[in-house]
């Protein structure tokens, strides 16, 4: 595409087809915790 | 939902519900809004075209370019990378429904403390209450608890929480014992993290932290006038000349890896990429530097008109983090950091922090709470490591906290990379666990909108 550059990222409808099995960690956003963005967090099943 | 933005030079465009980010030039970054609604309205192909080229009129643009804006615009929107519906609420609701299991428990090894922070929401490690130790029989207990309720789950979390462990160092480690010999027969594997001021770290902690922590919480708010003015010992004097080498030590005795510094930062120290940047001076690779939540009262308290300044720091700060980058020594700032192409599934995205169902606080005589932040507030006592949870409707709450429960957040763009926010916070503002604090919203939004511009900045670096 001449006017737009698309940067990869994992498709959110996708993720739902193998998804939703609750095996990464919980995650807090507290600031005083270890906390960070969710979007951040390691998913147990691309790792 | 589309989420446009200029920041650092980049035409950022962000189609909320797919996560697909594009970098567009000004002519297609001024036709997104406008292509949106011709779109929704149903027309397709020549048709639409046609429609978006009439309501592009006044635009400055030549209208070949506009044309193959738009173009491009409409095969996104077939790929499904553009103007995307939100079809998760269903399938968020029935996640949250499931039958969960206890993940990750925080111990409150100490409800005591050596240092006097000012902003410390445990009133100085006491939560309100007594100072108290637990015992080796409660934290014992407590693993048996969270084996018990883990069902098939193998990893589990725990976390040496205080007040300050390492006041109570000695059943840190027969807690860690004891959870080793829980691990082969039940087939279970701990992950434990210690968070501590540092003041009482010594080789002794030191060398068992690193042979049994998967992680550690090192708490420094940066720079030493900032540090000591908020992190003072009980009798006023500064910490950070007695933190900062013993800091260091940790960080490099793990290879840089698997331990973070945190800080909080106040109304003290709105220039707060002044101390993030201090820390990566320092030598610290892993950093975390956070807003202080607090009373609306207390003097420290962010307030609404910080905002501007600090969405500057937090540019400033992303510049000089991608200047780090490209001089090739990188620091990993915690809240910058969102990984595009692995990173959680819509389920996960949408679901919170799973405090009250996944996480549990336990404190020192063994009570449970729906995380660490609720300690010490009765309404929230959900039973206790002898007997279980018997508050299962404290659960149930907990459990419908997801980002549709909250008006605010289905509106949002930066849902997917915030989960709908901290139930604490929101309780703490509003009186209930479904709200969202505000002014942390709007520091949330501008961090997600740094962390996708360094990602569209590495992206180009790369390619060049
Ligand atoms: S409610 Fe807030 S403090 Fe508690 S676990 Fe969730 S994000 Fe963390
Ligand atoms: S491990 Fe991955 S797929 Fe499973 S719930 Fe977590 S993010 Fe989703
Ligand atoms: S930033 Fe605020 S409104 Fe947006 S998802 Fe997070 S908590 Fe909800």
């Amino acid at each position: 595409m001449k006017h737009i550059k698309t940067i990869s990222t994992r498709d959110l409808k996708e993720s739902m087809k193998k998804g939703g099995c609750g095996e990464c960690q919980t995650s807090c956003q507290s600031a005083c915790k270890t906390s960070c963005t969710v979007g951040n967090q390691t998913c147990e099943k691309v790792k | 939902m589309v989420h446009q933005y200029k920041n650092n030079g980049y035409n950022i465009v962000l189609d909320v519900n797919s996560g697909s980010i594009h970098v567009v030039d000004e002519c297609v970054y001024d036709i997104v809004p406008v292509l949106e609604p011709i779109l929704k309205a149903g027309l397709t192909g020549e048709t639409a075209i046609e429609a978006a080229c009439m309501a592009c009129e006044k635009l400055p643009y030549s209208s070949s370019d506009m044309r193959e804006a738009i173009e491009e615009l409409m095969e996104l929107h077939e790929a499904g990378k553009l103007y995307s519906p939100d079809i998760y609420e269903d399938y968020v609701i029935d996640f949250k429904k499931r039958e969960t299991v206890v993940k990750a428990l925080c111990l409150h090894i100490a409800h005591d403390c050596n240092l006097a922070c000012k902003y410390c929401f445990a009133s100085e490690g006491e939560y309100h209450g007594d100072r108290a130790l637990m015992s080796l029989e409660v934290g014992k207990k407590a693993l048996d608890f969270l084996v018990a309720n883990s069902g098939n789950r193998v990893n589990l979390e725990v976390d040496f929480f205080g007040g300050e462990p390492t006041l109570n160092f000695d059943v840190v480690k027969g807690i860690v014992e004891y959870g080793r010999s829980l691990e082969a027969p039940n087939n279970k594997k701990f992950r434990f993290t210690l968070t501590t001021n540092g003041v009482l770290l010594n080789d002794d902690i030191l060398e068992f932290a690193n042979k049994e922590m998967s992680n550690i919480v090192l708490s420094i708010d940066g720079r030493k006038e900032i540090n000591d003015k908020m992190r003072p010992m009980r009798g006023g004097q500064g910490t950070y000349d007695v933190i900062v080498p013993k800091f260091m030590k940790v960080a490099e005795s793990r290879d840089q890896m698997n331990y973070y510094v945190r800080g909080t930062f106040t109304r003290n120290n709105l220039d707060f990429s002044e101390d993030v940047k201090h820390l990566a001076d320092l030598g610290f690779k892993q950093i975390s530097v956070e807003p202080v939540v607090a009373e609306p009262t207390d003097d420290y308290a962010l307030q609404e008109e910080d905002l501007p300044v600090l969405f500057e720091e937090y540019d400033k700060l992303a510049l000089d983090l991608l200047d780090r980058a490209k001089r090739g020594e990188p620091v990993n700032f915690f809240h910058f950091m969102i990984d595009l192409t692995g990173g959680p599934c819509v389920a996960k995205r949408l679901s919170g922090c799973g405090s009250g169902t996944e996480y549990l606080a336990v404190t020192p005589w063994g009570d449970l709470y729906p995380c660490h932040q609720f300690v010490g507030n009765e309404d929230f006592l959900m039973g206790n490591v002898y007997d279980g949870v018997s508050r299962s409707d404290i659960r149930d709450e907990f459990k419908g906290c997801n980002v549709y429960a909250k008006e605010k957040c289905r509106k949002c763009f930066a849902r997917f990379y915030c989960s709908g926010g901290c139930a604490a916070n929101s309780y703490n503002f509003h009186g209930n666990i479904n709200d969202a604090y505000d002014l942390g919203c709007e520091l949330m939004k501008k961090r997600v909108e740094c962390a996708i511009m360094m990602k569209v900045a590495l992206d180009e670096q790369n390619e060049q």
